[in-house]
């Protein structure tokens, strides 16, 4: 009997069991390259927004704290959004008659929300909290980045499980004193910390690791 | 399941006294040990077991295309809900933070009766309701019925556009139409216009109704509920000369006996009735207190006592009369007195102005004035009893429900307003009241659904839920709690206030109608109280005072009517679940096993083992029973503890227009019910030879073993398990907060008010009639009823067994993903989105804890609306395990919070939902790595117990022993 398979259907069957193998293992790579590349997360990706709201001015040129607009930051789970109030507390005296803040304009004359598009937004299985963090030393630019550098909002971080964990783990490097938490550029990372905190710290990373610390 | 065959209850006897120690039992068929539901018990999971007759290659070609749609499933978008939008207010809100609930006080109505509750409120939206300490009908404890008001809020089945004969009608046409006939009305002085509404403790409507009286001074008055107290009234009126009403003080007395009806659960008081009754039994510096439940059907409070005396009703005039005259000076108690009567004179009289005597309304009148003349005579007035003036005022002539369908039958009727309530469905059907309504030239009903009623009537117009609209309601001892909107109105509606004060040519609007009340009342510094009353949610110092009253000095107890002997007693009751039918439509009540039966989604009649035994049925049985030449055909259901040669029936099923849910379940019990003796009447029955089947969970989740529920003698421990206890697990450490649980069994009703809060709290399923058959009911926390004893007169146990979040937890171990895992604070952590459903956990778990979502239930028509659900809570979908997390969000709370606030938990901060409902306070909750937590000290008291501690899984939840008082001692 003749044989089945030619010599060079050998070599061609070998080629495509190395082509299979490399092939599982490339995608396996790009896989995992993919979940840990920062544009699966979007990160420096900006949204389309109603108002084309600039926090390079208003918080790096004109230095206003984000408190003044993010006004729960230090109470409640959400940092909270201004209101077209407190916007027009400053846009019914400057800018007055540009086209740009006719949302704001509107929403404050008839009563209606302002829709931006967040983000930073988490999965809803994912409960964080804003006041938790930066009263216990957590900066708004340890996550957010240089907000006061950015003409249009962009994700500087993945916010992904994996990301929080790291901190999470182990906060101390990446906690600053509390009158630096609303800082932009803080460079002294950890050194001066008070050492009740870090101790604090040491305990509670089996408790920050915890599913329920974030998950319910 | 051969639940045919009727039970021999001699070899129940035999069996029983075979046993050498106290037994607990579920139901009649696990007494008997029935073969079939042995192996049913056993199985895991029920419904699987029952349909497990797939061959191998099948099970291949499932779990094949499993593997491969599983794939599929995870193609759809993960990220629901990333993209709502992040909104601006647009205006600052001074006190309101956005994301953060708002608590609003407020009263809810049960018959006319406020319960002071506080709303959560999430961006406008209720999502829970708790009760208001400041409220003395609440006391922070909440009913199953005001958990439930949250899903009745958000009920889509409700009314929101008026309808005339059934079509759909605009506003400005309502308006059309009322303005000429009211026009009219008023010119006639309100001849021909009949006013139909349920009995009412507003001032505000009362308010209103005088000035519409005034406006239409021949317009006549109906008042009526399916639930009154015409007989307590009687009796009151025929002994003291007036109309009354008695706050019970329950902390006072030492020997309470109860005559029928439910002191802790159907009185309007009934949550501070039994928190009192437990602050007494916690008083260590006097002796137990002594309760006795004279009843024909088992009730919270029969289960509670001491000792139940079951009696037909027919048979508690005699027993009641036997006990007032053994208390007379001097007087031989007669020979054919009931052989409890003297030991229970004797308990009364050394109880003296400590006793209390409380009839149930379901007893006639002639019982009532006994009561009251036995707490009179032994000086009760003024010590555990005192007297008020009616909370739900009489309106000067109103008449009864009789009286109007008279008058529609001599055609004196021409304009008939029902102001809410459903009276076509709950009127006794020997007036046929709905054809009576549709004689009438114009009707309009305002009511929450297009319910019978609103069939019957040309207008229907909508009425607004409690939770968005202003009101005014006294409470069980008068104290008034101002009801307050916690929402913007869901639907366009209008309020019975707001309808009256339209009739009255008043305003429209709510809140003005109620503030013209109080301006009238507190005149001066009305803006300062009217404040401090809303946030309080009580009106300072309004508690009816105590009157002076004098039991008629030649008042005599009628002669004794002759027993009959003939028939069988039919005694009506409200239903547990769904009250007068009024919340037919609430899924979680509909789902909420009752009390005593287990039964869901449906009533049964119920009777005794010894009456099932004489007609050969058993529960699911059917029998045609006969009332006055009424039948209906209604499933029995053998009630242990039930009297014989009586059958009761709950009020309230056998809807055919509640709304989607509450269509077409159970049977309606007022088709039999007589409108002369709308309690207790006499009937027959009559085998019908068809089965009809019912739902209860009385077998789902069954624990097996030993020592379930541990009962001590006063002053008596419970053996200790020991602490040294090796396992092959290493000890976990808690450097902070460790979480645990005590629920004092002693302190339990089985209410079931724990069962709903978790269920309103943790967006918990409700799965419906068919998926609660299979045992896959999603309720995290259940409360398990146990049998003790003889099956006519057995004890009853109530145990709530939530998660125990076991130190050594047998569910950790097994997970093969790692889904369930063991926090840093103790508590077992179920994380949804690792678990693949493998069922293995709940395999494992001794305590049958875990709840597996089979189906995706919630995305059914069971489902609530989005709104009602908790957002801090996670809404599991298909295919997770799920269980008891200790309200894992209210510790994230209280501790981000206490973050903030830079400071120490506090013992108390955190409650569970279900603590928080509790009108006992048997459930503590708190941090067991502090010794002087509540919670701690309760581990260490001589009664605590772990269930099933013999496993050595060491349960964060443990339990305290009942306590009861040994029968010889009695």
């Amino acid at each position: 009997m003749a044989q089945l398979f030619t010599p060079a259907a050998t070599t061609a069957f070998r080629v495509a069991i190395v082509l299979l193998g490399v092939g599982i293992v490339a995608a396996g790579a790009t896989a995992y390259v993919w979940a840990r590349a920062d544009s699966t997360w979007k990160v420096g990706k900006p949204a389309p927004q109603p108002v084309p709201f600039r926090h390079d001015l208003h918080s790096g040129s004109l230095k206003i704290d984000c408190r003044y607009c993010h006004s729960t930051v230090e109470r409640a789970a959400d940092a909270g959004m201004p209101s077209a109030q407190t916007c027009m507390s400053c846009h019914s005296q400057v800018w007055v008659g540009a086209s740009v803040l006719d949302p704001v304009r509107t929403s404050f004359t008839l009563g209606q929300p302002l829709e931006w598009t967040s983000v930073h937004r988490l999965p809803d299985y994912a409960y964080f909290h804003h006041a938790a963090h930066v009263t216990k030393g957590v900066a708004c630019e340890t996550c957010h980045g240089r907000v006061d550098q950015m003409p249009r909002t962009v994700k500087a971080q993945t916010l992904s499980m994996g990301w929080c964990l790291d901190c999470h783990r182990d906060p101390v490097p990446k906690l600053r004193p509390r009158e630096a938490v609303f800082t932009m550029g803080y460079e002294a990372h950890g050194g001066d910390l008070p050492d009740d905190i870090r101790e604090f710290y040491r305990e509670a990373s089996r408790r920050l690791t915890s599913c329920n610390t974030c998950h319910r | 399941m051969s639940e045919d065959a009727p039970f021999d209850l001699d070899a129940l006897a035999a069996r029983l006294a075979a046993e050498d120690g106290p037994r607990l039992w579920r139901s009649l068929e696990e007494l008997a040990d029935r073969p079939e539901l042995r192996r049913l018990m056993e199985a895991e999971f029920p419904d699987v077991f029952e349909a497990s007759s797939v061959d191998r290659r099948t099970l291949l070609r499932l779990m094949s295309a499993s593997l491969a749609l599983g794939g599929l499933a995870a193609c759809n978008g993960g990220d629901a809900g990333s993209h709502a939008p992040l909104l601006s207010q647009s205006r600052n809100m001074p006190g309101y933070t956005p994301g953060v609930p708002v608590t609003i006080a407020t009263s809810l109505p049960l018959n006319g009766f406020g319960r002071g509750v506080l709303v959560k409120s999430q961006e406008g939206r209720p999502i829970k309701i708790e009760g208001n300490p400041l409220h003395p009908a609440s006391l922070g404890a909440t009913d199953v019925f005001a958990q439930a008001e949250i899903l009745s809020l958000y009920d889509p089945d409700r009314s929101d556009t008026p309808l005339q004969d059934g079509s759909p009608r605009r506003w400005e046409e309502l308006t059309r139409f009322i303005r000429p006939v009211r026009n009219e009305l008023v010119v006639g002085e309100g001849r021909g216009l009949h006013i139909l509404m349920a009995p009412t403790s507003s001032p505000t409507l009362h308010r209103l109704i005088s000035y519409t009286r005034e406006l239409f001074p021949h317009a006549q008055w109906h008042v009526f509920t399916p639930i009154d107290d015409d007989a307590r009234r009687a009796a009151v009126l025929d002994g003291f000369g007036r109309d009354l009403d008695f706050v019970y003080d329950l902390t006072q007395a030492d020997t309470i006996v109860t005559l029928g009806g439910d002191l802790f659960a159907e009185e309007p008081g009934h949550l501070r009735y039994a928190a009192d009754y437990q602050k007494r039994r916690r008083m260590r510096d006097r002796e137990l207190p002594r309760l006795f439940a004279i009843e024909t059907r088992p009730s919270l409070v029969g289960a509670r006592a001491d000792e139940r005396i079951v009696l037909r009703p027919r048979d508690v005039d005699a027993f009641v009369r036997g006990l007032a005259a053994s208390l007379e000076a001097g007087v031989a108690p007669a020979p054919d007195v009931h052989p409890s009567v003297p030991r229970l004179a004797e308990l009364l009289r050394r109880a003296g102005p400590r006793c209390l005597v409380v009839a149930g309304r379901e007893m006639p009148s002639e019982v009532h004035a006994l009561a009251l003349a036995i707490n009179t005579r032994l000086g009760a007035f003024g010590t555990t009893i005192r007297a008020i003036e009616p909370v739900r005022p009489i309106i000067d002539g109103a008449q009864t429900l009789h009286d109007l369908a008279k008058a529609i039958e001599a055609d004196q009727v021409s304009h008939l307003l029902v102001l809410g309530g459903n009276p076509a469905y709950t009127a006794p059907a020997d007036l046929d009241l709905p054809s009576l309504i549709r004689r009438v030239p114009h009707s309009l009903h305002l009511g929450q659904h297009r319910d019978e009623t609103a069939s019957v009537c040309r207008w229907h117009v909508p009425e607004t839920h409690p939770l968005e609209s202003w009101g005014d309601l006294r409470a069980f001892d008068g104290t008034v709690g101002l009801r307050q909107p916690a929402t913007m109105p869901l639907k366009p509606a209008l309020s019975a206030e707001e309808f009256l004060g339209l009739m009255a040519g008043q305003t429209v609007d709510g809140q003005g109608l109620v503030q013209a009340t109080w301006r009238e009342v507190w005149g001066e510094g009305f803006e300062a109280r009217w404040a401090r009353s809303l946030e309080d949610g009580v009106v300072d110092g309004s508690a009816l005072p105590s009157i002076d009253i004098a039991w008629r000095s030649d008042w005599r107890p009628e002669p004794a009517a002759p027993v009959s002997s003939g028939g069988i007693d039919v005694v009506f009751a409200p239903d547990p679940s769904v009250w007068d039918g009024s919340y037919a439509n609430n899924g979680w009540l509909q789902e909420l096993p009752k009390p005593l039966t287990k039964q869901v989604w449906g009533n049964a009649a119920l009777i005794a083992p010894e009456t099932a035994d004489i007609f050969g049925i058993s529960s699911g049985d059917a029998i045609d029973l006969t009332v006055e030449g009424r039948v209906i055909r209604a499933p029995v259901w053998v009630m242990p503890g039930h009297a014989p040669a009586a059958v009761t029936l709950t009020l309230g099923y056998g809807r055919q227009q509640a709304g989607r849910i509450g269509n077409q379940i159970g049977f309606d019990a007022y088709a039999v019910r007589p409108s002369r003796r709308p309690w207790i009447a006499t009937g027959e029955i009559k085998v019908a030879g068809q089965r009809i089947p019912l739902i209860s969970t009385q077998h789902h989740h069954a624990l097996q073993g030993r020592d379930i529920i541990r009962v001590v003698a006063p002053g008596q421990d419970t053996p200790q398990d020991s602490d040294d206890r090796p396992s092959l697990y290493p000890e976990w450490p808690y450097e902070e907060h460790a979480w645990g649980m005590a629920i004092d069994l002693d302190a339990c009703i089985g209410c079931n008010a724990c069962v709903i809060a978790c269920q309103a709290e943790n967006n918990i399923a409700v799965v419906g009639p068919e998926e609660v058959a299979k045992g896959r009911e999603m309720h995290w926390l259940r409360v398990d009823r146990y049998h003790s004893g003889e099956p006519a007169d057995p004890s009853t146990y109530f145990q709530p067994v939530p998660c125990m979040h076991c130190e050594k937890a047998p569910c950790e171990v097994v997970c093969p993903v790692n889904a369930t895992v063991h926090s840093s604070e103790g508590l077992n952590d179920m994380v949804y989105n690792r678990c693949i459903g493998t069922r293995t956990c709940s395999n494992n778990c001794p305590y049958k804890v875990r709840r597996f979502n089979f189906l995706d239930y919630q995305g059914t028509d069971y489902t609530p609306s989005a709104d009602a659900m908790n957002p801090q809570v996670t809404v599991r979908d298909r295919g997770v395990m799920e269980k008891c997390t200790y309200c894992v969000q209210r510790i994230g709370a209280a501790r981000a919070g206490a973050r903030v606030e830079d400071r120490r938990l506090r013992d108390g901060e955190v409650m569970t939902a279900c603590q928080q409902a509790c009108p006992t306070q048997a459930i503590v909750f708190g941090d067991v790595n502090d010794p002087d937590s509540a919670v701690s000290r309760l581990k260490k008291d001589r009664r605590s117990y772990a269930l099933l501690g013999d496993l050595n899984t060491q349960p964060r939840t443990t339990y305290l022993a009942r306590i009861e008082i040994p029968a010889e001692e009695g």
